[in-house]
């Protein structure tokens, strides 16, 4: 028996895991990364737009500021979130960009003077400071005030995970690569790290960690068409799901992005639309503003989806052979800044497309993107029922999503969190010891030998490649951006008995080394559990909150559902999830619920609103007038940080005047 | 807490420390190289276009000869041939010093040799192509430049009639008519590789035309002279007088 | 429309990992579907055809690099590559050569690629007294910024390794991936290694003077990076770098 011992353990090269890792490391401790892939493959790179963080350097982003982005953060997760997370990301946000800077990111810089941007499909002149030249820039995206995503290009997220596992590979940490982690070790109560197996050799081995750190990103694959990598499957998720103990919080709560082009779901940033990009319908008439005036394109992404979907409903999306979809129209920012700072979205329409962007219409539609739920960790990341077992990225449900993720802040999640976890990690590490019990490995390394040698010389007839292509079908057609009670039924009971017949799976190849079919067949069964605490999270939530969108229950309910689901899965013979639910404290808030600015205003009040909105009322008149916005803060929802992380942060705005428009 | 982590990434060791004489000689080395070519592609394309004179007439050969051989400086107004001795033994050891660090640019081992072959087999790539052929003229100048130039610095005599001796007489064409595109080859191309090497031009495909171009263009003077010598040379009888303008 | 063609591709199989195999090409038919890349017929191969056969995907976007092969003689990223680009309607697959192969068209780039970073030191090596996050950031010229970018876009596919006939010949040399990342840091203004620094990781046969400039390199690079230009650049600045030795 294979075990190999460390202090800190992660699973998952992405941006959040390298973060964590590089935070226990810089703690003197030992730690390894486990990876299916080599870290710079991670899905971290795909993301292209850029990261929130109010630096407020661009003359747009003036008068930004923690405040201003947590309050988006909070409006943008429709009240799903937890507000002490929001508030500790929205204050470590331009630490990380600037971390990231002296790391080797190439983060866009300003130029002084005058520069034309499009808004509303209008050239605009703006001004930038002459003491904002080469400070880092900043571009607008949907449901932000203020403009506030730092980028470089279109391939942000390419350029943070390069310099951030440079700085992993600069620091000597071990990335074990094609390691897949398939079991949680534990007893209960703590956790004592993963049995993985070897994608290469199909060794089994026993990572025994002081801490564990999951962060292998969303479980987006498991629906057909996903802007996701291929390995986006949830089997961090099930992890933690296949304890019976740790929770898995609000995963119902799944995004859709309004622009993937069609019909292979490829991405096409968020920032065509900051930039100025337009969405078109057959007849080429832009149509957003017709639903939402004020923010047309920029309107948070789970409401631009719910409105093209509608748009389409009605007829007006272009028919084609894998079916209707509307137009994406970016020609009107011109070649230059397509060519520049469109890069990679140009390189995607001219492969998969054989179109010039610059010239002609990109053909999108909104597709699953990004999961808001994920393993319910605490404020530092931790399992509430799992002591020792972390969570970051959008693995976890650290919750400062809620029910919809605005663009630009999962980019920020991963580095930010994983800024913050990690030094929560490294202070477990350092006050505990590691616990071994050898018969406990023992125990959950036969298990899943087991498995595999059932797998293996079974007498399964089903065919593991079906059984996935159904589930993915299921979760296309029943849970999808509209959602309805008898849909997701049938998702449920479909999903059920596809878990069933999961059990049932058997082999044509039966190599126990390097064998693409036996890591689907250990993969799918995982997935149909992550999949059914989707389905019935989004069946038993009688409501519309955020990305979570029920045709019969249109109303956002405060009073009922302001709440976040958790599911476990205490039986493993179960064929469906428990769930239970966390309420979440209205008087404890900074800002209380209230309306979105979308649509009507139709949501149910939570009786604590008034008061608490009386309350804080009471505590700023106590405060009088001098108190600074930091006095007020703490004095409303105090939060707590690791102490190198308290700092205030220095803006342009402290050195020169703020030029006005809020 | 000792960590077994199995991948270690061993370290190797510094690159630099890999026992290559003084590092400042890899430069060094590359320049040389480069600095020796550029002499010896240029010298080509001028020396080509010298003796394809005799495309025009004898007398135009005869002028040409005895202007580089410094005519204009004897009082004969004959030059000195010795003149030819020099340049050409000049030439040879800016040839021996090319060639020196050419050599470690040539596959050495038989599985590097067969990685090569291999690489254009499965992956063709015309550059690659045009460094293979590149590599094999410059094998064959290794042998061939030498002998031309020992030639020229045992038997220096250059005109009309006296060349066309050595062409047809001597039977010197066979070498001739190899040392030519191997020549001709080697140095355009060449050429074209430096420049692009060192960042002279950044307009690739243009250079790389160019050099095709000036391929065909002295290959084209190159044997249509080296035919009117054969031609000269067969209207000579032994002895041969050396040809003087009337 | 026309009723689909069905093409055949010619993959190579081997498993190093079973002493009874022996590497050999395997022809496969499929019917082609619109817009069908060679990601999409690879794993309709696996699902339909032969569940053992092994590749690698990640973003199937072009983004992370992981499934560069040699198709039909050109090393290129898998997933980009549309099947109706081949009029024939055959298309061969090897992996990408120079790698340590894992099995069938899948190799260890990312082993390669760890450790060439080690070896020439691949990481910003910025001031370390410059760093105060809580402070504004040092500026930097905007055209830096986005030169810098441009040279980012590199994916480490390998490709550029496997098109290079000089690092086929010879194991040890850094190939164009090295020299390009080298080439960004060296311009980049926050690093603070100097020229004769960069000389001793690059200025060798191993590296920028051991690169014939056969442009393999250039001609494949999925990302179109300017490889000619950059390595001039840096074959230039090594070469007026005195070492003092």
């Amino acid at each position: 028996m294979k075990i190999i011992y460390t202090d800190s353990l992660v699973v998952g090269a992405g941006l959040a895991g390298l973060r964590v890792a590089i935070a226990s490391k810089e703690r003197g401790l030992d730690t390894v990364v486990l990876s299916l892939i080599p870290a710079k493959r991670s899905h971290s790179a795909a993301a292209q737009g850029g990261m929130q963080a109010s630096l407020g350097n661009t003359v747009k982003g003036m008068g930004d500021d923690e405040d201003v982005h947590f309050q988006d953060t909070v409006k943008g997760s429709d009240w799903g979130c937890d507000q002490d997370v929001a508030r500790m990301f929205a204050h470590c946000a331009p630490k990380a960009v600037r971390e990231l800077a002296n790391w080797g990111v190439p983060w866009s810089r300003i130029t002084a003077g005058d520069r034309q941007v499009v808004v509303n499909a209008e050239k605009v002149t703006i001004t930038e400071a002459e003491k904002a030249h080469g400070l880092i820039n900043a571009r607008d995206f949907g449901g932000t005030k203020k403009w506030r995503t730092c980028y470089t290009a279109d391939g942000t997220g390419h350029s943070l995970l390069y310099a951030v596992d440079n700085k992993a590979i600069e620091m000597d940490i071990p990335v074990h690569e094609r390691i897949e982690a398939l079991s949680l070790i534990h007893d209960g109560k703590r956790c004592h790290g993963v049995i993985a197996r070897c994608l290469v050799t199909g060794e089994l081995r026993a990572y025994i960690g002081k801490a564990t750190t999951i962060a292998t990103g969303g479980y987006g694959r498991i629906y057909e068409v996903s802007t996701n990598a291929i390995i986006c499957e949830g089997v961090g998720q099930a992890l933690a799901l296949d304890t019976g103990v740790a929770t898995l919080g609000n995963m119902e709560a799944v995004q859709f992005h309004p622009t993937a082009i069609v019909p292979v779901g490829i991405l096409t940033t968020e920032g065509c639309r900051g930039d100025g990009g337009l969405l078109r319908d057959k007849d080429g008439h832009r149509f957003m503003p017709d639903y939402e005036p004020e923010k047309k394109e920029l309107a948070s992404r789970d409401v631009v989806s719910r409105r093209m979907t509608e748009h389409m409903r009605k007829g007006k999306g272009v028919d084609s052979p894998y079916g209707p979809h509307l137009w994406l129209d970016i020609t009107l920012l011109g070649r230059k800044h397509v060519e520049t700072n469109l890069r990679e979205v140009k390189e995607i329409c001219e492969n998969f497309l054989g179109i010039d962007p610059a010239k002609d219409w990109i053909p999108v539609r909104p597709t699953q993107h990004y999961s808001m739920g994920g393993i319910r960790t605490n404020a530092t990341g931790e399992s509430p029922q799992l002591a020792g077992l972390f969570s970051v990225g959008e693995a976890a449900c650290w919750d400062m999503h809620g029910f919809n993720r605005l663009g630009g802040n999962s980019l920020a999640e991963t580095v930010v969190g994983g800024m913050i976890i990690g030094k929560y990690v490294a202070d477990f590490c350092e006050k505990n010891t590691l616990e071994i019990n050898t018969g406990e490995i023992e125990t959950s390394m036969t298990k899943m030998q087991q498995e595999i040698d059932e797998l293996l010389v079974g007498k399964g007839t089903e065919n593991v490649f079906d059984i996935k292509l159904a589930m993915q079908r299921i979760m296309m057609s029943y849970v999808g951006i509209f959602r309805n009670g008898p849909e997701l039924e049938k998702a449920v009971t479909e999903l059920k008995d596809l878990l069933k017949r999961s059990k049932n799976i058997g082999l044509k190849c039966k190599k126990r080394h390097a064998n693409p079919e036996l890591v689907e067949a250990l993969r799918v069964p995982r997935m149909l559990r992550v999949a059914l605490t989707v389905a019935c999270g989004a069946n038993a939530r009688t409501e519309s909150r955020g990305a979570h969108a029920r045709e019969d229950y249109p109303q956002r309910n405060d009073k009922e559902w302001l709440n976040r689901t958790l599911s476990t899965w205490p039986d493993e013979n179960a064929l469906e999830p428990e769930l239970s639910y966390e309420q979440l404290d209205v008087m404890k808030m900074e800002l209380p619920p209230g309306y979105r600015g979308y649509g009507n205003d139709n949501a149910v009040a939570h009786p604590d609103t008034a008061t608490r909105e009386a309350q804080i009322a009471g505590i700023l008149a106590e405060l009088g007038d001098d108190a600074d916005r930091f006095e007020k803060q703490a004095a409303i929802m105090p939060f707590d940080l690791p102490e190198t992380l308290r700092p205030r942060n220095e803006r342009l705005s402290d050195t020169i005047a703020v030029s006005g428009e809020k | 807490m000792t960590a077994s982590s199995q991948t270690q990434t061993q370290k190797i060791h510094d690159v630099s420390s890999k026992g290559y004489l003084n590092p400042i000689w890899a430069a060094r080395a590359d320049k040389l190289q480069s600095a020796t070519g550029l002499l010896l592609g240029f010298f080509i394309i001028m020396h080509l276009h010298f003796e394809s004179s005799i495309l025009i007439s004898k007398e135009a050969f005869y002028h040409v000869g005895h202007f580089l051989e410094g005519g204009i400086f004897s009082e004969t107004g004959h030059g000195f041939p010795v003149l030819t001795k020099f340049i050409s033994a000049f030439m040879l050891l800016v040839v021996v010093v090319h060639a020196a660090f050419a050599l470690r640019r040539f596959p050495a081992q038989i599985q590097q040799w067969r990685a090569l072959r291999s690489q254009m087999t499965i992956m063709p790539h015309q550059d690659t192509k045009i460094w293979f052929w590149q590599l094999i003229t410059g094998f064959l100048l290794f042998f061939l430049a030498p002998v031309h130039l020992y030639d020229m610095i045992t038997n220096p005599a250059i005109g009309p009639h006296l060349s066309a001796e050595r062409v047809y007489h001597q039977d010197v064409w066979m070498l001739y008519v190899l040392l030519l595109p191997a020549v001709v080859i080697h140095a355009m191309f060449g050429l074209y590789r430096v420049a692009v090497k060192w960042g002279i031009t950044t307009k690739r495909m243009a250079a790389l035309k160019l050099a095709k171009v000036m391929v065909v263009y002295l290959m084209i003077i190159g044997i249509a002279s080296l035919m009117t010598y054969i031609v000269i040379g067969q209207s000579l009888e032994l002895p041969v007088t050396p040809f003087v303008p009337s | 429309m026309s009723s689909p063609r069905t093409i055949s591709f010619e993959i190579f199989r081997y498993d190093p990992q079973d002493p009874n195999d022996k590497p050999k090409m395997v022809t496969y038919e499929i019917t082609e579907a619109p817009g069908m890349t060679v990601f999409i017929a690879l794993n309709l191969l696996r699902e339909q055809q032969d569940p053992s056969l092994q590749f690698d995907f990640v973003c199937r976007a072009g983004i992370c690099g992981s499934c560069a092969m040699v198709i039909n003689g050109k090393p290129t990223l898998a997933c980009r590559t549309l099947t109706a680009n081949f009029p024939d309607g055959k298309i061969k697959l090897m992996p990408l050569p120079g790698f340590e192969l894992i099995g069938d068209l899948s190799v260890n780039t990312g082993k390669f690629m760890r450790e060439l970073a080690e070896r020439l030191q691949l990481w910003l090596q910025p001031d370390a007294n410059d760093i105060d996050i809580h402070r504004l950031e040092t500026p930097m010229d905007p055209a830096e910024a986005a030169k810098l970018y441009e040279l980012e876009r590199c994916v480490e596919c390998g490709v550029c390794v496997s098109a290079c006939a000089t690092k086929q010949m010879k194991d040890t040399f850094v190939g164009a991936v090295g020299m390009m990342k080298i080439a960004r840091f060296e311009m980049d203004s926050r690093d603070t290694r100097s020229a004769e620094d960069f000389y001793h990781v690059i200025g060798n046969q191993d590296g920028v003077f051991g690169c014939m400039t056969l442009l393999g390199c250039q001609d494949a690079c999925p990302k179109d990076l300017p490889h000619m230009q950059q390595i001039a650049y840096l074959r230039r600045k090594m070469a007026q770098t005195i070492v003092s030795c």
